[in-house]
């Protein structure tokens, strides 16, 4: 009776203390504008099912680390009915001990305990000992003393087989399960530990579209997030679910390029801020100075995210709060006066777009004649090197029958607009755009720039605006599949993926098939595929050249320089230009060349074939 | 009579002051010159060496620092006291932020930024450039005088002014200005961070690129500078390098210029180094790679190696 008693005390209080502590977070969460969505369920479901049951984010960057964790995961989901089914006992309202299932589930346990044991076991030494940096410069005491929580619970689980039940030493030890599964409760709302509660809902509710940025609404006079206050619901959700992993920090190319932007701490910032009710402190003092314009919008951070966290739209929302009170960069006013008056990021004029669709002979698209549109871009309609690569694009359509065209006059999409918070330009861009290629008719685009996919693909979608966008190298790939290159040599390349190519469409597969069929003797770099290392270009930052710490593409280039290959493929204007420009400075002989003129080169060395026949 | 607005700051004239003298001289008919500011006297003897009739010079308290009120206040009165047919400005920034106030306070007509002037019908037709320069419209003043015009800075040649025989006389004008009627109160003016060199004023520049091959080799671009009277400039690769200080990159986050003359040495031409020089007027690159996208912006192209062309081209110019 009295050990009823006591424990219905301890739960009280430490109980208490749990949901006082989950509901002061709840409030914060229920406080901001609900910005939580559950579009596209079933993919919503089906991620759960991966990143949550089955750990895949967890584990696939680390994977013993990762199953180490999901270990110790799949104890705690095991044990919920044990530990229920004993506190149900123990605090005398039902005893469900003694039935045959409970005896089942009992040993079936076993194992569970054993591998969450030596999970544990394996992390606590990991964080106590290794300490590798993504987890910070000091040893987190709370996480350490959680670990050892989680080791007496598993120890005590099976000590209990070994005592004979209702003697002094069993309930001492069931005691002790008791105790520290109480006290576990309560520090877990104030530790990092809060993910167990808060990451599944957080998984969930994450967008199904890396970088997912909605609109502002300027009917009601919506400039972003400039405060605390601003937040939205998913944000202050995911800055509660933070687990300090340290994946986004390791992957970020700007903290790996000595600048001071980390996203984990933006992350932490954030939940300090709103944890000390600071509903008026502006996000600009919130985090570090300057950070806010280091980002290149890779999306590293929020794809590696085992937790469902979306910095990007923290990120750009804060910068929309900047933007909107006139405190961009300098070199971001250039970039906007030009797209504003002239329609492009260079400030060109479009004499010169005009001289490129003249020379190239495209012709202007007309639904009736034409298949496809070729959205030029701004390095399209105007950088010399590119239009190299768009010529070699056209040559190869033109060989395989497709009818093309382009408008007469483009914008640009406004991607460097929505990336550094211009959502002003962005959508006076977006809509004359939108209204364009409805006018003519438009069905189909096919780009060779990686950010006007995303735009027009992703971000246009906002609008209301479904257009299906492909990029040239997707185009090219299948084009060309019927065909077996014979009689050439291969050479040794590696490919840098554009982010907004690999990370976020997952086009990993078209560019590496490409290489492959038409010589290419692929040797991976560091960072690859699905989670390739920026080039430094994304953001804006292609206009800022004076960069802290090393330039981003610099230490990209070294990784491709790193490969041994003679030639960097890559299929981004962007990247190219950075590449290029790190080539230059290192006074190497690599060559930089785009994916689309690599392939035209190798298919007018085929014997016996004109430029881009089939 | 033309009255010529001209500006200065702590008693240093503005340069562009002479360029609208010039265009008032090229104008024809006389011209007086007005000064304006608590220092005015201190450029005035510079002004009466100009060919002009009369230099005027309006010092008061309210001008001690410039505001649109002041400056407005007095040229109105200047404008009332002296009937001019036409004021000329240069079209510097204070000149924009004054010039419409003081056209609306006379009710005149006002045309901004030309860069020439016509004789037409009796009066004058002024040519202004539009639409980037692509396009040139001829405007006619309409309404009575004086009609207010701004010119362009470098549209007339400051060295182009015509000199007087002797010292053309300077009078000091009386203005009555009511201080309460000021209502900006002008904090003491600073300057940002000034770079060392600014390369937006060069009228010629050298500029050298990843084709100069090593930092011992500057001293061949060096001596075209010279020899041209330009200012040495370069393309990013050689400031990342630290061969010449990044206040000399021109680009994209460098510094952009418009010169009359821009020698591109072994600059390959990437579109962040393109746009931070476009607006020059004549443009002459060298570089051995006939493919550089230079050449398509480029006015004059020599494909070859630099350390041939250069030396022999500062020879000639020199010889």
């Amino acid at each position: 009776m009295i050990e009823i008693l006591a424990l219905w005390l301890l739960l009280l209080i430490f109980g208490g203390s749990f949901v006082a502590q989950v509901a002061r977070r709840v409030r914060l969460v229920a406080a901001a504008p609900n910005n939580f969505s559950l579009d596209l369920l079933g993919f919503r479901i089906r991620r759960f099912v991966t990143d949550v049951v089955f750990q895949r984010k967890t584990i696939v960057e680390r994977p013993f680390v990762g199953l180490a964790h999901a270990f110790v995961f799949w104890g705690f989901v095991a044990f919920a009915g044990f530990t229920a089914t004993e506190f149900l006992k123990g605090l005398g309202i039902v005893d469900l001990t003694g039935t045959a299932w409970f005896h089942a589930y009992r040993l079936a346990l076993a194992p569970f305990a054993v591998a969450a044991l030596a999970g544990i076991v394996f992390l606590v030494i990991r964080r106590g000992i290794v300490r590798p940096v993504a987890l910070g410069t000091h040893v987190s005491i709370e996480s350490i003393v959680i670990g050892l929580f989680i080791a007496i619970l598993m120890v005590t689980f099976l000590l209990d087989f070994r005592l004979e039940e209702g003697t002094p030493a069993a309930r001492v030890n069931w005691w002790a399960h008791a105790c520290v599964i109480l006290a576990f409760l309560s520090l877990i709302p104030a530790s990092k530990h809060l993910h167990l509660v808060l990451s599944p809902v957080t998984v969930f509710l994450k967008s199904p579209v890396l970088g997912t940025v909605p609109n502002l609404d300027f009917e009601k006079e919506e400039v972003g997030t400039e405060a605390i206050k601003d937040l939205k619901s998913k944000q202050v959700l995911d800055a509660l679910t933070c687990v300090e992993c340290g994946r986004c920090q390791v992957n970020c190319p700007a903290w790996e390029s000595d600048k001071a932007l980390n996203p984990k701490t933006l992350i932490l910032q954030t939940k300090d801020a709103l944890l000390a009710g600071s509903r008026d402190a502006k996000m600009v003092d919130v985090f570090d100075p300057g950070v806010l314009w280091q980002c290149t919008t890779c999306g590293a951070c929020e794809n590696q995210c085992p937790v469902g966290i979306e910095h990007l739209p923290l990120i750009i929302g804060a910068r929309r709060g900047l933007v909107s009170n006139g405190e961009a960069p300098d070199y971001l006013g250039n970039v906007y006066n030009h797209m504003e008056r002239r329609g492009n990021i260079w400030g060109l004029g479009y004499d010169q777009r005009q001289k490129f669709v003249e020379s190239a002979g495209l012709e202007i698209f007309a639904a009736a004649k034409h298949e496809w549109l070729i959205w030029l871009g701004c390095a399209g309609a105007f950088e010399a090197d590119f239009q190299k690569s768009l010529r070699s694009l056209f040559a190869i359509l033109s060989a395989h029958g497709v009818r093309f065209g382009v408008l007469a006059k483009e914008r640009c999409t406004g991607d460097v607009a929505k990336r550094t918070g211009n959502e002003y330009l962005f959508q006076e861009l977006a809509t004359q755009n939108i209204a364009d290629l409805k006018a003519a008719g438009v069905t189909k685009i096919l780009t060779s720039c990686p950010h006007c996919l995303k735009t027009i693909g992703d971000d246009y979608r906002r609008f209301g605006y479904e257009v299906q966008v492909v990029h040239s190298a997707v185009m090219v790939a299948e084009l060309t599949r019927a065909l077996r290159a014979t009689d050439i040599e291969s050479e040794v390349v590696t490919f840098h993926d554009p982010c907004y190519l690999g990370r976020y469409a997952g086009r990993t597969g078209e560019p590496r098939e490409l290489l492959g069929r038409f010589g290419g003797e692929l040797t991976e770099p560091a960072r690859n595929r699905e989670n390739p290392f920026c080039c430094g270009a994304g953001g804006g930052l292609l206009f800022e050249e004076k960069e802290k710490g090393t330039r981003i593409s610099d230490v990209r280039f070294g990784q491709l320089r790193a490969t041994g290959a003679g030639t960097i493929v890559t299929a981004c204007p962007f990247c190219s230009i950075m590449l290029k420009g790190s080539q230059a400075s290192a006074q190497s002989e690599i060559q930089v060349v785009d994916l689309m003129t690599f392939v035209n080169g190798r298919l007018q060395r085929m014997p016996g074939r004109t430029p881009g026949s089939p | 009579m033309i009255l010529v607005v001209a500006e200065q700051l702590d008693g240093r004239l503005n340069r562009a002051s002479w360029e609208a003298i010039a265009a008032a001289q090229q104008t024809g008919g006389p011209v007086k010159v007005v000064v304006l500011g608590a220092q005015a006297g201190a450029v005035a003897a510079d002004l009466a060496a100009a060919d002009v009739a009369e230099v005027l010079v309006a010092e008061h308290p309210s001008l001690e620092r410039y505001t649109a009120d002041g400056y407005v206040l007095a040229l109105a009165q200047i404008a009332g006291a002296e009937q001019p047919e036409l004021v000329a400005l240069p079209h510097t920034y204070q000149t924009r932020d004054f010039a419409p106030k003081l056209a609306a306070r006379l009710d005149r007509a006002l045309i901004t930024d030309c860069i020439g002037v016509r004789p037409h019908d009796g009066g004058r037709v002024f040519v202004r450039a539009m639409f980037q320069g692509k396009l040139y419209a001829d405007v006619l003043p309409a309404g009575p005088a004086p009609h207010i015009v701004t010119f362009q800075i470098g549209a007339y040649r400051a060295d182009a002014v015509a000199r007087g025989s002797s010292a053309a006389p300077t009078r000091a004008l009386s203005l009555t200005i009511d201080a309460s009627a000021v209502r900006q109160k002008p904090e003491a003016p600073f300057k940002e961070a000034k770079q060392a060199v600014d390369l937006s004023q060069a009228e010629r520049i050298v500029a050298v690129g990843r084709g100069i091959k090593g930092q011992e080799h500057l001293a061949v671009a060096e001596k075209l500078a010279a020899a041209l009277g330009a200012e040495l400039a370069a393309s990013r690769p050689i400031c990342d390098a630290g061969w010449l200080p990044m206040d000399r990159q021109v680009g994209s986050s460098g510094q952009t210029v418009a010169p009359k003359l821009y020698v591109a040495l072994g600059i390959s031409g990437a579109i962040q180094h393109l746009v931070g020089m476009k607006g020059s007027s004549t443009i002459v690159a060298i570089n051995k790679d006939p493919d550089a996208p230079m050449f398509e912006v480029a006015d004059y192209g020599i494909v070859g190696d630099l350390f041939e062309i250069v030396p022999a081209l500062t020879k000639a110019l020199n010889g």
